[in-house]
This record gives structure tokens, sequence and C-alpha cells, in this order.
């Protein structure tokens, strides 16, 4: 599996991850600094007068220039202290230890969902084109394109957890607290969140398949003799692989992003609500450790995909 | 408020004492409660957000107590009170009360916390005791406040953040920490809080209160969306939520399970004027806004009826409320337009208001924008986060007006002081509105008798009418809701639940 | 035009979503003649009320007509969407296409740029860029089409690559064709594609997303109605009237819906493997 060629893609990726990291922080920290306000507003309570609001300011050292608050925290994150909640003092650290497996337990569901629903659709329309079933397919994925989570994720409530009440209408369960509950509590807001993501994996797949099966090549194999099966699996879903892979890092995360706005629907206590709440009140230490967080999974995805990439299509490794 | 008299005293000692018997079957269970906000601080001292008071009563006992109904003042830590002259303030704190964490909870104590509300950099709570200009310990178990003016506004304030009291020990020892650390001596012992999401208590085995408290622990879930913390009561996975909107009410009332609790509250919508700065500067466009609100239908639209409508900033339960000031001003939109004819605006005119961004508060926006078209008062709103509008509208003096709400303060001379007094942080211009306004804001709060205040207030309350300094719109009811195994909760005039008292049955 | 004609009379599927949209388009300018009601007049008498004769679709929180508020609705979403997707398509294609040809640094460069962008929350992005240009809905989508961009750039780009693989390319470049020639005649066509289908999906995205940010309430400014923002107020009254979410809600969809009906028929006629020989 790990040929020299791949050892040294990753040896080169992980090199530039820092960069990236770096990178990402610094933009997030910057664009802080761009919204007009801070938290100080917030911290001051209810009647504070400028004078407080400055010497809040002062207390927090967020009247220091930019460059020496991003380069504290950096020290900070190097030493692996992502610093305290400015609102509520909690170790940033813990709330995303606490906050990312819920989040995550959520758009897990939905990837495999997603994949698990999405890859059989898509071969089975790509194999028939043009048939009913591909009709079919089609329209089940245009429909799932276009059906707004957010909406989905309320007719479900109002149908599955109000009115039959077979499903908790909020919050969540973490695996610790046992597989069943936790699923219980998972299964709405996954649904919610993989419509979209089986419509876009079954599209993506079927449109590249579509593309392979019909090329020259795979005339000439059938021409050959080729069992369609045969034809489908080492000459198909190989080329189209990487194609599905891409499309598997933008499905990921969207899910990501989409999961703020179903966490708020569902009460959720994941890293969405946690940084839409930061994001409004300008908690930067909290935007900063959950923004690194998430570009860290991310990136680790992607380093995952891009190797993968050189499985499928060894001509892209070899430059 | 007048001095605490000695018969309010012995009545309720003689509640308590009866009460004991009945109490040894009632005790137990954990509560779980849906809360509306994660809290901004559980130290009484730093914390800012209105939201905290139902996180902090039952970690902090306060030095003054208060009656739920009407916010009168009884007695707390403080078990007794007197004021030897207007500028003095003398408490008997009561003796053998501990903190969770065993420090007693003596004078040194309460001058200890006082101090530290009136001079600590982090405190929040400086402005509420700016009257007092010292705190000794006159006794092992009695401080003396001298005060820089007469205010008999101080003692309710004492029943506020200010008198909650926390143990110096824990304080001195956790710094920032104790932020989220709290220990106090209230019924509840603090366990853990992780943020938007609970917070924990346990029982405080050695409360002061005899039999008390009867939960064995209790529950806050931080849920900020109302209909999502209702739900979570109606499915069993709570047990109370609070800070319900009135539209709910049905739900609650169709759910077998669950019982209403609803009452007045202090909670006053309103639309804040900045009444220094142009157009708002002219009396005639001030008054013409009052006529052009029709309040009536404003509670019907928002409140679905579960409401008060405010001509004044207190509502008709209050003491000081004056019932022939309640229909000031009557819905009239031509009278409205006549009078913004007068002042210039004859073929109408545009507000900049500020407001926030959720969907309650936006509901107000469209109905007053709808309200005041008809008397010709176009509105233009920029919304923000809650925090951020307000900064915007008081303290940039942003807009011409803000929606929002007043929650109330225990004594109403605070409320009128803070409201339309001059350099005040909620009165956005900070010019004095009239010197017979300035007037009667400090008479308000010279007197300790009852009868004479209301007086007092009756003026004040007319003179503000007249000059039309803001259009409150209504008093909004405290709605809560629970399951039918929580028993004996009792809501108050503040509008922020307190659990004490309160226990799980079965 | 005669050949758009003759397209649409071929594709049904077109020709239903062109004309839904410009359905859509024409009750966006005739409002005012079309709405049976004022958007905004209210009646507190008479909310959340089941659909009559003189409100087909029922009545809103305060009264309002909600088919009225719907048709007023529209060119609002309309508006959003596009302006989202134009944000996204202006940055990421053109950015996409020069990382997958032009390859080394370059490409390293941009890639890293992409890799940082997407590693964003995208929301969160959003919220924090609307709150530094303002609340509003310009200023949402703006947002929202930045958020978007990094994701067309990546896909051009990993299209692009897969392309410049082929011989053709390659042939090509051995004949000395220059860059703008090569990236226009043979990585444009092939790289377009699945760029259509991406962005049919987009629109249905930013569709969401402004459903999303008015949920949150940094979309449109009240009492101008926006679908996302009927359909946030309605999530308020779920258990009283679960009916106030299906007409937004169905305007969504369908809106979505033909944008990508339309994007699938737009990617089979501009297929050149695709094209009538």
């Amino acid at each position: 599996m790990l040929t020299r060629d791949r050892l040294r893609l990753i040896r080169r990726r992980l090199v530039q991850v820092a960069p990236v990291i770096v990178l990402a922080t610094f933009i997030v920290f910057g664009l802080q600094q761009l919204v007009p306000g801070d938290i100080a507003v917030t911290l001051a309570g209810d009647n504070a007068t400028d004078a407080r609001i400055a010497e809040i300011r002062a207390l927090y050292g967020l009247d220091r220039p930019f460059l020496a608050q991003y380069g504290h925290w950096l020290w900070g994150v190097l030493h692996g202290d992502l610093g305290k909640s400015l609102l509520s003092g909690e170790v940033v650290l813990d709330s995303i230890f606490r906050r990312f497996p819920v989040s995550l337990l959520i758009v897990g569901c939905a990837l495999a969902l997603s994949l698990a629903i999405g890859i059989p659709l898509g071969i089975l329309a790509a194999t028939r084109p043009g048939s009913r079933v591909d009709a079919f397919v089609t329209s089940i994925a245009s429909l799932g394109v276009a059906l707004p989570n957010f909406w989905l994720a309320m007719l479900l409530v109002a149908t599955f957890a109000l009115n039959w009440t077979i499903f908790p209408a909020t919050g969540a369960k973490p695996l610790s607290a046992g597989l069943g509950p936790a699923l219980l509590h998972a299964a709405l807001p996954s649904i919610a969140l993989a419509a979209g993501a089986i419509a876009e994996v079954a599209r993506q797949l079927r449109s590249s398949l579509v593309e392979v099966l019909s090329s020259q090549y795979v005339r000439t194999l059938h021409a050959k003799g080729l069992s369609p099966a045969a034809i489908l699996w080492r000459h198909g879903l190989k080329n189209v692989s990487v194609n599905l892979l891409t499309v598997i890092g933008l499905v990921f995360n969207r899910l990501l992003g989409a999961t703020v706005v179903i966490e708020a629907v569902f009460a959720i206590p994941g890293i969405g609500s946690m940084v839409v709440h930061a994001a409004i009140h300008k908690d930067f230490p909290v935007i900063q450790g959950v923004v690194l967080a998430l570009v860290l999974i991310v990136i680790a995805l992607n380093l995952l995909i891009d190797v993968l990439y050189t499985v499928f299509d060894p001509r892209i490794g070899q430059k | 408020m007048p001095t605490f008299r000695r018969r309010d005293f012995l009545a309720s000692a003689a509640g308590l004492a009866l009460a004991g018997p009945a109490l040894a079957q009632k005790k137990g269970g954990v509560l779980k409660v849906s809360a509306n906000a994660n809290p901004s601080s559980l130290d009484p001292a730093t914390g800012g957000s209105g939201s905290d008071h139902s996180y902090l009563y039952p970690i902090f006992d306060t030095l003054i107590d208060f009656e739920p109904a009407t916010l009168k003042a009884l007695p707390g830590l403080a078990e007794s009170w007197s004021n030897p002259d207007p500028t003095t303030l003398v408490l008997n704190i009561r003796a053998g009360v501990t903190f969770h964490d065993g420090t007693p909870l003596d004078a040194a104590a309460v001058k200890f916390n006082l101090d530290r509300a009136r001079s600590d950099p982090r405190s929040n709570i400086k402005g509420d005791l700016a009257t007092v200009d010292s705190v000794e310990a006159s006794g092992p178990q009695q401080v003396t406040l001298k005060l820089k003016q007469p205010d008999s506004a101080l003692l309710l304030i004492l029943s506020d953040r200010a008198g909650m009291m926390s143990s110096p020990k824990a304080v001195q020892e956790l710094g920032k920490d104790y932020d989220r650390k709290p220990v106090g001596a209230g019924p509840m012992k603090f366990v853990s809080w992780n943020d938007n999401e609970k917070v924990t208590y346990a029982r405080h085995d050695r409360y002061w209160k005899p039999g008390q408290p009867l939960l064995d622990g209790l529950e806050m879930n931080v849920i900020p969306e109302i209909n999502t913390a209702l739900r979570a009561v109606v499915a069993g996975q709570n047990d109370f939520v609070y800070f319900l909107s009135p539209q709910q009410k049905p739900l609650v009332e169709r759910a077998k399970n669950l019982t209403a609790v609803s009452g007045p509250t202090l909670y006053c919508v309103i639309v804040f004027l900045n009444f220094a700065k142009p157009p708002l500067d002219n009396l005639k466009v001030r008054q013409a806004l009052n006529y052009a609100t029709d309040r009536e239908s404003f509670a019907k639209a928002t409140m679905a009826g579960l409401s008060e409508v405010a001509t004044t900033v207190l509502p008709k339960a209050h003491w000081a409320y004056d019932p022939a000031l309640a229909d000031f001003y009557r819905y009239d939109p031509d009278k409205a337009k006549a009078l913004l004819a007068e002042a210039g605006h004859k073929d109408g005119l545009e507000l900049h208001l500020i407001g926030y961004t959720d969907q309650r508060q936006q509901q107000r926006q469209e109905v007053l924008q709808e309200m005041w078209r008809k008397a010709g008062v176009k509105l233009r709103f920029s919304t923000f986060n809650i925090p951020e509008g307000s900064a915007a509208f008081f303290s940039k003096a942003e807009g011409n007006g803000l929606v929002s709400q007043w929650t109330g303060r225990p004594d109403p001379s605070l409320t009128f002081t803070l409201l339309y007094g001059k350099g005040s942080y909620f009165n956005a211009g900070r010019q004095e509105a009239t010197p017979e306004i300035a007037k009667s804001l400090a008479e308000s709060r010279a007197s300790a008798d009852i009868e004479a205040r209301k007086k007092a207030f009756s003026v004040l309350q007319k003179q503000v009418l007249e000059q039309a300094l803001s259009v409150p719109l209504l008093f909004q009811f405290e709605l809560d809701a629970h399951n039918n195994r929580v028993k004996g909760f009792q809501p108050n005039l503040l509008g922020k639940p307190r659990f004490n008292g309160v226990w799980l049955d079965g | 035009m005669r050949r758009v004609l003759a397209w649409l009379r071929r594709d049904l599927r077109a020709a239903l979503s062109v004309g839904f949209l410009l359905l859509l388009l024409g009750l966006s300018v005739a409002a005012p003649v079309v709405a049976p009601h004022s958007p905004t007049r209210q009646d507190v008498n008479n909310t959340l009320h089941e659909p009559d004769a003189s409100h087909p679709l029922g009545t809103d929180d305060l009264g309002r007509d909600v088919l009225s508020r719907l048709i007023y609705g529209a060119p609002a979403t309309l508006y959003a969407s596009f302006l989202a997707v134009t944000v996204a398509i202006v940055i990421g294609v053109p950015v996409g296409l020069l990382a997958g040809f032009l390859g080394g640094w370059i490409d390293d460069a941009i890639s890293r740029l992409i890799d940082t962008l997407l590693s964003f929350p995208a929301i969160v992005l959003a919220i924090a860029v609307t709150g530094a240009l303002g609340i509003g809905l310009t200023n949402g989508m703006i947002a929202v089409g930045i958020v978007f961009s990094p994701q067309l750039a990546r896909l051009v780009r990993a299209q692009t690559l897969i392309v410049k693989q082929e011989l053709y390319v390659d042939a090509a470049r051995v004949f000395g064709a220059s860059v703008g020639r090569i990236l226009w005649k043979h990585v444009v066509p092939n790289a377009i594609q699945p760029v259509i289908v991406q962005v049919t999906l987009l629109l249905a995205v930013a569709l969401l997303a402004e459903a999303s940010l008015s949920f949150l309430g940094l979309g449109v400014q009240p009492p101008q109605p926006s679908w996302g923002a009927m359909l946030a107020r309605a999530y308020h009254y779920m258990e009283i009237a679960p009916e106030q979410m299906y007409a937004p809600g169905i305007a969504i969809l369908l809106t979505a819906l033909a944008f990508n009906a339309l994007g699938e028929s737009l990617r089979v006629a501009l297929d050149p493997t695709m094209k009538r020989r």
C-alpha cells in the first residue's frame, strides 16, 4: 500500500499542512478584527459605560495589537493550550473534546447513510441509462438535492418526534451512553443531513460512470466480449473513483457546515451551537479553537483523499 | 421600601416552623430544567446577564429576601435591619450559617463581599452600590453601611446580585476561576458547568433553613430556543421550562402531563427613545408615537393576550402604580397625525430604530412598523444580537429608538433613575429630561415612608408620561411549564424563577 | 434564440423548469398586481388561519396573507440564490482552471489556499463575514458566494487534472498551442460539465443558505418577506400550526428543483460528446 511515492506525497503534504493551519487561523483571527465591536460589550453586562467596556477590554487583553493577540494565541496552541472562553471561562479544549464527538457522530452517520444509499443508486442508474430505473433515481436525486435539509428536519421533528413520538425531538447522547440511545438521538438529525448528500453522491457517481461506460475504450471492451459486470467493476468504478473521492470530500465538508443549522433545529450540544454562539458574541478563543479543530479534521481527510487518488489513478502520483 | 417591621418577620418565621413537619415526605428528586441561556458567569459580582439569576439563586442566599408576589423585602441572611438615620443601614447577620466550603458567614464575610462588589475591577455591580460610602463590621454578626445620600432602594438591591454572598475563602483562592466554581451559602452546592450544555447542583446538607432544600439535586440544561426547550419537557427529557412565549400556552395546555404557571412580571416591552436627538427631541413627535400605538392590538398580536398593556413602566400589581394614569395615551392615529403635522412632519416621518434579531423580536418590530405606518411614521430597522444592539443604541447613540424590554428592578426608584435620569446608561441621549423630573426622581428616593413614596411616584410618572420619554407597550407574563411531578413552585414578580421550595413527587 | 426554442421544444424537462422560473420572474415583477393582498397588512383577529376563499393559503402569525407574502418573497429569494452563485463562479472557476492546468508551484499555492478556505465551517464563515459587512440579504449572500467558491475551484481543478492526463492535451501541447487556446479548446469543454452539475446544486444550497441565515436572524430585514424568513417564523409555530411550514418549504423545493432540472438539461445540451451529430 505505502509505496515510496506515496510516503513522499504524505511527507510533502504534512510539511504543507503547517502553513495552512497558520493561514486558516490567521484568516479567522483577522476576520474577527474586521467585525466591529467585540466581546467586551457582552462581558461588561447590562448597563456598562464606555469606560467600563474599555476597562474590560484591557482586563482581557483585547486592546493589544492584533499581531500580539494572535502571537499569544499561537504560542499557547504550540504548548497545547487553546485558552479559555472569554464569555464563560471554560477551557476551550474541554469544550471541543466534549462537543466534537457529538457532531462527528451525526456527520458520520449522515456520511455513512449517503454512501450506503447513494452509491448503489448511482450504479443502478448508470448501468441502465435512459431506463425507468434511471429516471426514478434521477428524480429522487433531484428531489434530495432540492430539499432544504433545515425544512426536512422540521418536517421530521413534526412527524416522528411530535406527532408519533418515535424519536426524541431534542438533544443528543454520546456513544458512551450506549449505542442504542446514541443512534436513537442521532437518527433524525443524520437523516435530515443525509438527504442532500445521498442525492449528491448518486448524481455525481451516475454522471461520471455513464461517461466512462459510454467511452470508446469501454465500447471496445464490450466488443471484446467482456461481461458488463466485469467492465463495471474492473474499469467503470475504478475510473470514477477519483471523482467519487472528490465528492466525498465535498460532502463531508458540507455536512460539517450543515450540522450547524441542524443542531440548532434539534438543540444538539455539538460544535454547531458552540460556534454560532461564539461567533455571535465574538468569543475569539472559542471560534479559534473550533476552526483549528475543523481545519485539522478537513486537512486529514484531504490528505487521505490525495493518497487515495494515487491508489485509484496512479498517473496522478507520478509527476 | 420601608424598614422591616418585626411583625412580618414573626409571621414568616411561624410559617417556616409550621411547614417543618410536613417536609419529611416531600423531600427528594433531581429537578431537570430547560434553561434559556448559558450563564454569563456563576460569580454574582462578575456576571452581567439578567438570565443568570435562575442559575445563581440555588447557590447563593441573599442578604435580603423578597416576597415573590409583591417584591416586599423579607429577612434573608440578614435576619433584621434598621435605619438609625437616613444615611445609615445596619444589617444583623443570621448566626451559625456557613458557606458550602465550611467558611462561616459572619460580618467579615459580608463586608468582604460588599467591598468586592464595590471595588473589584471585574465587578459588574459597582453601580448598584454607588450610594454606599463605607461598609463596617460593627459586630461579629453585624454590618453597618454608611450612605452618601438617603437611598430607600438599597434594601432591595441587596436581594439582587449585590446581596448574594460568596465564600471569601473561595474567592481569594480561585481568583478569576471563581466564575466557574462558585461557593455560596444557598440550598444547593455547585457541581459542574459544561458551557451551553448544563449546570448541575447537589443538595447542601447543612443549609440553615430547617428541612430545606427539598430536592436532592438540580440540573439546568441550556436550550436557547424556547420551542425546543418546551419540546424537551413535553417529551419528558426535562421537568421544567421557563420564559416560554405566550403563543406556547395552548401547547402546554394540550400536553396532559404538563402544568402551566403564569403570573405578572415587571418585564416591560418598550420602545426606548433617544429624546436628545432630532426628530425625537420634539415633544409633539414623541407624543404622536404614543398616540399612534394600539397597545391592545400589539398585545393581542405578540402575546396572545397573556400580558398586561403598559402605559407607564410599572404594572398594576405594583405598589407604586397609579391607576389614574392608565389611559393617558389612548390609541388615536388621527391625533398622532395632527401632532406630527404640528411638529412639521405633515408628509410623514422616517425613524431609524434598533432591534434584535430573534423571531419574537422581529415579530414585535413588524407589528410596530405596520401600526405606526398608519400614522405616517415609517420605520427602518437595524438588527443586532442583544448586547450589540443595546450598545449601539445606549452607548453609541445610534438610531432614534430601540425596541427592547425593561426587565425591571427591585425598587422603582432605580427603574426611573436608570431610564430617565441625566447621564444614565439607559437614557441614550444622556440629557436631563426636564428639571421637574430630576427633582421628582430625587424625591422618590428620599423618604422611607411608603405613602410618601407613592405620592412622589404618581407625580413622577405623570411628568414622564407628559414628556412621552418612551413608549411602553406591555408587561409580559411569566409563563412556565412543568410536568405534574414538580410541586411547590411559586412564580415571582421579577419573572426569574427560583426553585427554592420545589420538590418532585414519586 | 431559435435554437433555444428548438431545444426547449425537444426537452420537456427544460421547458417546464424554464417555464417555472419565468413564472417566478413574472410574479416577482408583477407582485403588486398579482398578489391578492398587501404582504404586510396585518389582522390580529385572524392569525394562523386555515386557507379560505380570501386567503387561498391561509394567514400567518400576524394575520398576513401567506400567498401574498409568498409572491412578494419570490424576488428576494431569486436574487439571493443568483447573487451567491454568481460570486462563487466568478471566483471559483478561473482559479480552479489555472491551478489544475498550470500545475507546479502555482497549483500548490492555489491548492493550499483552496484547502484553507475549504477547511472553514461554511456557515460560520458566512456568519462572520455577514457580521463584518452588516446584517442583510445582499451581504449574507455575498458571504455565502465566497464560501462556495473554493468548492467550485477544487472541482474544476480535479477535472482539469484528469483532462490534462488525456492524450489530446499533451498532443496539443506538443504542437505548440498557447495555454489560453488549450484551456479554451480542450480543458474548458471537458471540465464544464461537472461545473454545471455543481452550480445547479449550489443554487439549491444557496436557497437553503438564505433560509439558514434568516433562521439565525442575519437575512432579510422585516417586514420584507422572504421564503427563508417565512420558514424560520414557521418553525416557531411548528406545534400549533405545522401547515405554516408547507408553503414556503414547497416554494423553495420547487424552485431548487427547477434550477436543478434546468442545469441537467443544459448539461446534456452543452455536452460535446452528447451533441447530435
